[in-house]
């Protein structure tokens, strides 16, 4: 287990329901996950709103506690790295958010901006390194100088990502980085994170609503709805045959530009319950055609499927799978 | 900007004359004169003298430093502590929270004047009294405009990215919180300055505020009313002077608000007296029969402060009934301008420029307003991108679907309820009756989409205009939306047209599709054809930029112009990689390339010849 | 409605802290509070009578005690005596309540007519002449003070135009054309400030609701302009208007207390100044206590009414 660089037990959270009189139910964003991303994996999580996939990416990060279970780096729990160690913990771990519009500081040059993780962990000359870094995201050195506002929603998105590599982090968070931009600048994105990938090494948690661009980036993939976990495995052939019947849903769903390729439309009834009210046993039961009284009872584990190394929450993957 | 110097300066002004009022070399403010009681002007009095022979001139200016020292001293104390708690309370929350920031909300509960006077009472009038009082009842402002802004700073990308760059809370606080909060605080700042004088002024007025003799406008107003009858005039200048401080310092806030907060700055362009070309200029061959929606050369017009731009030009595509076409492009494509525009729905600023649009043998685009409406709804109808916001959210589902009937029918209202009950069923929404009766915050995303899709069928139009009807919803309940679309269009034959960024939409549920790039249809034609053989070079580097969970998927380079920077020749040439000098030349046409399929480009036939890369 | 009873539970522990508040502004103050309700400028008090004013105002009892005291009394309504001519305090402010209340209320009424259309035509027309006017008009009274105001109506209709009152109460019963005319420059000085922060608010939430997408839906529905302005435009545009109503009601119950003063108007301004002047503790602690009632009665009035306007609020 210690090849592991970041591991999550029985991870969960719960936000806590709002209003001073009359509380509102809590929401579990999060419910018993398990996860180990080894050192230069890409690991993608998928899912629909509610399904807690940026809550899971934050909590692999640290930067909100959880309320059950715990995330290691290289077997050491995060709760025990307190002050200076934690700060140097944090030079490790990175993330690069989803709107590139919101992510910059309006008021700050974008260069300012990137040295911080340079300046923050005394790592030299900052100026040479933002420099660098631009470059290397696709940008001119020049362009240090400049407002966030002066760029494009592409270029904020790589400007981002400058800002997570200034620490020479070994795990990047990517939290749906390219759904906020429109098809030819994505493909940019999704390049230019390959290629860091691949380049630098960098282990990475890729959080996005499509199952596509996570199978051409990721080496596997999480399925989650409703805060946990559907299906897990190697990420080509859980695209190429998804068991559990919510990826399978989901990816009938996902629009492609050949249809013959996509299986059969499966339909799903109705809409995601919410997650301050899910249902017992398994969660996609609702919604799912081969539900039967049993899935009501147990919440079903998730179980060794085949040979390609998925694991899959479902007591009927045998007979549906 | 403009807007800040004439208060700024008045306010510079003001505040000027109160500091140098000991240099001025005016007479003493206190100093009685009753020989001189109630003089007009006199020499070294130009404003003459009160009623115990002091000089007015001389009292409103020394006036003018006892309320601003008061009204700056008070915001200032109330600013440093209340921001402070503001800060406190919205980083750590919590109990920090309560103890900032929710116990200062108590302080409100008290009209201003009543809290002032009894603390007057206890502590009795006078300056330091007023500055007390004033702080404390502009501490909440202060706490809770920067906790607000805290709040709204911490959920912002931007903070999370440096926590997790690993930066202690007091220099994210300094460094990247408090200059995005300063704004608003001064903001507050100059409103708690502008309303302490006047609040000074009130309480010195009614004897209660700065002591006397000591000069202050309120005291003055106060004295010139037992007079007022002999000297009116006495009673105008300070009453004057209070106004125009008061006023300008209003405008200051004003201005400053809009220079901080980028919402409401919004540019005011001048609309131009309507500008329409004389239809008809152009003959165009009659529509084909069958044909629903016929659309030429449509160009919308937008007047800006950096001059007219034309986010759609020479627009043209046919839709016939029961068929879809999809107009797909990137933002900025000008594909939902196109829509407004067809319905009628431009912003005042927009104008259709040229063009023409037949729905049925009615043309569309010049079409007086009382007719347009008629058709809106009825025979044509759309469907917009977001459900949350496109629905009114204090009208119940039922009544927003049976308005629409009842705009074009004349039912009672008791059956429009009755239709609007068969349109949920028909679109599939769940329990219709109880439906009927909810509000929009009570659906979820899906269901609402459900309820605009029923109010555009409501009248059985013939052409049904989708703007993104999907793109805020998640994918199975977005193949929920498209098979819903897919049977009404099969049962109704209806003519859709159909808006998107996404191609693998458009591959789901569209006959023919029309790319449109910076403003400008590039290609149409079948689906089939067109993402199977494109011609178009961007078509080609569009299809190849869809993740297909394959191969990583090609970007193309550069970006989509903005409409003031659209190239003059071909709009593609400066991000494709065919490009060649003739492609800038000069404006291009749609080319018919075969019987239904239009291409722009100059070199798609040799293009085409080279077989360049056709995706597989 | 069980929303509307929490409301209501607020509404009562406010108006418990708001009472709390007072007591304690009284009791925490540095020195003794009977020492400081008496000494006038430097000098000091008589020794004897401070002993009597603090057996009277039940200093002497421990602190509690005199809270409990002092919160029993409010429920049953007992506000005590003046300190001056041992008058009931409550009776006073039954006696002169409803006068300010009547002069709130038009000034209400004349403030909400004026600006909700004029609000309304201005975003409608926004740029025209009349929202420059109107809105210049605004500005301008926003910034002259609610007794520069009174003053100058009184200088100019009363002492030079005579064709005003200058001032003074006649009560409905005896005289109604007089006791009309006497309240109609009170109540526009009043209405002056309310109706041109309600001209702006209306204008800017007109202007707002006007580019809602819900405004697009119900143009592309094929609704009539009139009935896309009432039904779409106006009726969500009300609610942000009635919050900042409810808010300034605060500083309209403070413009209050200068109006009556300056116009004579015998309401609780009256005793309340003669009170603080005279340093006539339970008279001052009575009318503000009751004045801040009023402000938490008018705010959760307003709470309501938004609720009833706005169907997620109820929701929530």
């Amino acid at each position: 287990m210690s090849a592991a660089l970041l591991e999550a037990r029985d991870l969960s959270k719960t936000f806590p329901g709002k209003g001073m009189f009359r509380k509102s139910r809590p929401v579990q964003a999060v419910r018993g996950i398990n996860m180990s991303i080894a050192r230069g994996e890409a690991v993608g999580v998928v899912g629909e709103s509610g399904s807690g996939k940026s809550t899971l990416g934050r909590l692999m990060l640290g930067l909100m506690p959880p309320t059950e279970g715990s995330v290691a780096v290289e077997g050491r729990p995060l709760s025990d790295f307190t002050g200076a160690e934690w700060r140097r913990l944090r030079r490790r771990l990175q993330i690069v958010f989803q709107d590139p519009y919101g992510s910059l500081d309006p008021r700050r040059r974008v260069g300012s901006q990137i040295a911080d993780g340079i300046r923050l962990h005394g790592r030299g000359d900052a100026a040479k390194q933002v420099a660098a870094l631009l470059g290397r995201v696709g940008l001119e050195p020049a362009h240090a100088e400049r407002f966030p506002h002066e760029f494009s929603g592409g270029q904020r998105q790589r400007i981002g990502i400058a800002r997570a590599l200034s620490t020479a982090p070994d795990f990047l968070v990517a939290d749906e980085p390219v759904s906020a931009l429109d098809v030819s600048i994505q493909a940019q994105v999704i390049q230019l994170l390959a290629e860091l990938r691949h380049d630098l090494g960098l282990a990475m948690l890729f959080i996005s609503h499509d199952l596509p661009v996570v199978a051409t980036l990721c080496d596997r993939v999480t399925v989650m709805y409703l805060g946990r976990v559907m299906e897990e495995g190697p990420a080509r052939p859980i695209f190429n045959r998804p068991v559990h019947p919510y990826t399978r849903a989901l990816l009938s769903a996902t629009p492609r530009l050949d249809p013959a390729r996509r299986a059969g439309r499966i339909l799903l009834k109705g809409d995601p319950p919410s997650p301050a009210d899910p249902p017992s046993g398994c969660v996609f039961r609702t919604r799912c055609q081969h539900a039967v009284e049993a899935c009501a009872q147990t919440v079903p584990a998730l179980a060794p499927f085949g040979d390609d190394g998925r694991r899959v929450a479902c007591i009927r993957a045998g007979e549906i799978g | 900007m403009k807007r800040l110097i004439i208060p700024g300066t008045l306010v510079a002004l003001i505040l000027l004359a109160a500091l140098a009022a000991p240099f001025l070399g005016l007479p003493d403010p206190v100093r009685q004169d009753i020989a001189h009681r109630l003089a007009g002007p006199l020499e070294g009095s130009p404003l003459g003298r009160d009623e115990f022979g002091r000089d007015v001139l001389s009292r409103l200016v020394w006036g003018a430093r006892t309320s601003l020292g008061v009204a700056f001293a008070s915001a200032l104390i109330a600013g440093i502590i209340g921001t402070a708690f503001g800060l406190i309370g919205g980083w750590f929350r919590g109990l920090g929270e309560l103890l900032t920031v929710r116990s200062m909300d108590v302080i409100l509960c008290f009209p201003p004047v009543l809290l002032a006077l009894l603390v007057v009472t206890l502590m009795g009038p006078g300056a330091g009294t007023l500055i007390l009082v004033l702080s404390v009842l502009y501490l909440p402002g202060f706490a809770r405009v920067t906790y607000a802004e805290v709040l709204s700073a911490r959920s912002h990308d931007y903070v999370e990215a440096v926590r997790a760059l690993g930066a202690p809370a007091p220099r994210i606080l300094l460094r990247t919180v408090l200059p995005n909060v300063a704004g608003p605080v001064l903001v507050q700042l100059s409103l708690a300055v502008a309303s302490a004088v006047v609040l000074e002024s009130g309480l010195s007025f009614l004897g209660l505020g700065v002591v006397p003799p000591a000069p202050s406008w309120g005291l003055m107003i106060r004295g010139a009313r037992a007079t007022m009858e002999q000297a009116p005039m006495l009673l105008f200048w300070p009453c004057a002077v209070l106004t125009l401080t008061i006023l300008a310092m209003n405008l200051l806030c004003d201005a400053l608000r809009d220079a901080v907060d980028p919402r409401t700055a919004g540019t005011r362009s001048r609309l131009r007296a309507v500008d329409r070309l004389l239809p008809g200029l152009l003959p165009m061959a009659k529509p084909a029969p069958g044909t629903v929606l016929s659309v030429r050369g449509l160009t919308v017009e937008i007047d800006t402060p950096r001059g007219p731009i034309r986010p759609v030009q020479d627009v043209s595509f046919d839709v016939g009934a029961g068929e879809t076409l999809a107009i797909v492009g990137e933002s900025g494509s000008g594909k939902s301008v196109s829509a407004t525009a067809l319905m009628g729905l431009l912003p005042p600023v927009a104008r259709v420029a040229a063009g023409e649009a037949w729905l049925d043998g009615t043309e569309l685009l010049r079409l007086p307003e009382e007719q347009m409406r008629r058709l809106r709804g009825g025979p044509m109808a759309m469907v917009f991108q977001d459900p949350m916001s496109s629905l009114n959210p204090v009208h119940r589902a039922g009544d927003q679907v049976a308005e629409a009937i009842l705009a074009h029918r004349r039912v009672p209202r008791a059956e429009a309820w009755k239709q609007a009950e068969a349109l949920f069923r028909h679109v599939g929404i769940a329990d219709p009756e109880r439906r009927l009766r909810a509000f929009p915050h009570e659906m979820s995303g899906g269901m609402k989409q459900r309820v605009m899709i029923a109010m555009a069928l409501a009248n059985r139009p013939k052409l049904l205009i989708c703007d993104e009807p999907t793109t805020a919803l998640d994918v199975t309940v977005q193949a929920q939306i498209l098979d819903l679309l897919a049977e009404l269009r099969r049962e109704t034959g209806t003519a859709i047209v159909f808006i998107t960024h996404s191609l693998g939409v458009v591959a789901e549920i569209a006959d023919r599709v029309a790319v449109m790039y910076a403003g400008q249809v590039v290609e149409q034609g079948s689906v089939a054809e067109v993402f199977h053989n494109p011609l178009h070079p961007y078509t080609r580097a569009l299809l190849a930029a869809v993740p297909e969970g394959d191969a990583p998927p090609a970007g193309i380079p550069g970006i989509v112009p903005p409409p003031h920077a659209f190239p003059e020749g071909c709009r593609f040439a400066p991000r494709c990689r065919h490009a060649e000098p003739r492609c800038s030349a000069g404006p291009l046409a749609l080319e018919e390339a075969e019987p239904g399929r239009d291409v722009r480009c100059v070199r798609w036939r040799e293009l085409a010849r080279r077989g360049a890369e056709v995706p597989a | 409605m069980l929303w509307v009873l929490r409301r209501i539970g607020i509404s009562v522990a406010l108006a418990w802290l708001v009472a709390t508040i007072v007591f304690m502004t009284l009791h925490m103050v540095p020195g003794d509070p009977a020492e400081l309700l008496l000494s006038t400028g430097g000098t000091m008090p008589d020794p004897a009578t401070v002993a009597e004013l603090r057996e009277r105002l039940g200093l002497e009892r421990p602190l509690l005690n005199q809270y409990g005291a002092f919160l029993m009394g409010l429920a049953r309504g007992d506000l005590g005596v003046s300190l001056i001519d041992e008058y009931p305090v409550l009776d006073e402010i039954a006696l002169r309540l409803p006068r300010t209340l009547e002069l709130i209320l038009a000034g209400t009424l004349i403030a909400v007519a004026v600006a909700l259309p004029a609000g309304t035509y201005a975003a409608l027309h926004r740029g025209g002449l009349f929202d420059r006017i109107a809105s210049g008009v605004a500005a301008l009274l926003l910034a002259v003070p609610v007794f520069v105001v009174g003053t100058l109506l009184v200088l100019v209709l009363a002492q030079m135009l005579r064709v005003m009152p200058a001032g003074g109460y006649v009560p409905f019963a005896e005289d109604p054309p007089r006791h009309l005319t006497l309240l109609a420059l009170p109540a526009i000085a009043i209405a002056k400030g309310l109706s041109a922060v309600l001209f702006r608010m209306t204008r800017a939430s007109v202007l707002d609701s006007l580019s809602r997408d819900y405004v697009r839906t119900a143009r592309a529905k094929g609704l009539t302009a009139r009935r896309v302005l009432v039904r779409h435009v106006v009726r969500n545009a009300l609610t942000p208007v009635l919050t900042v109503l409810g808010l300034h009601m605060g500083t309209l119950l403070g413009g209050t207390v200068l109006v009556e003063y300056v116009f004579n108007w015998p309401g609780l301004s009256t005793p309340l100044l003669r009170a603080v002047e005279a340093r006539d503790y339970p008279m001052v602690v009575g009318i503000v206590l009751t004045i801040s009632g009023l402000f938490l009665l008018i705010n959760l009035i307003m709470d309501l009414l938004y609720a009833a306007l706005d169907p997620r609020v109820r929701a929530s």
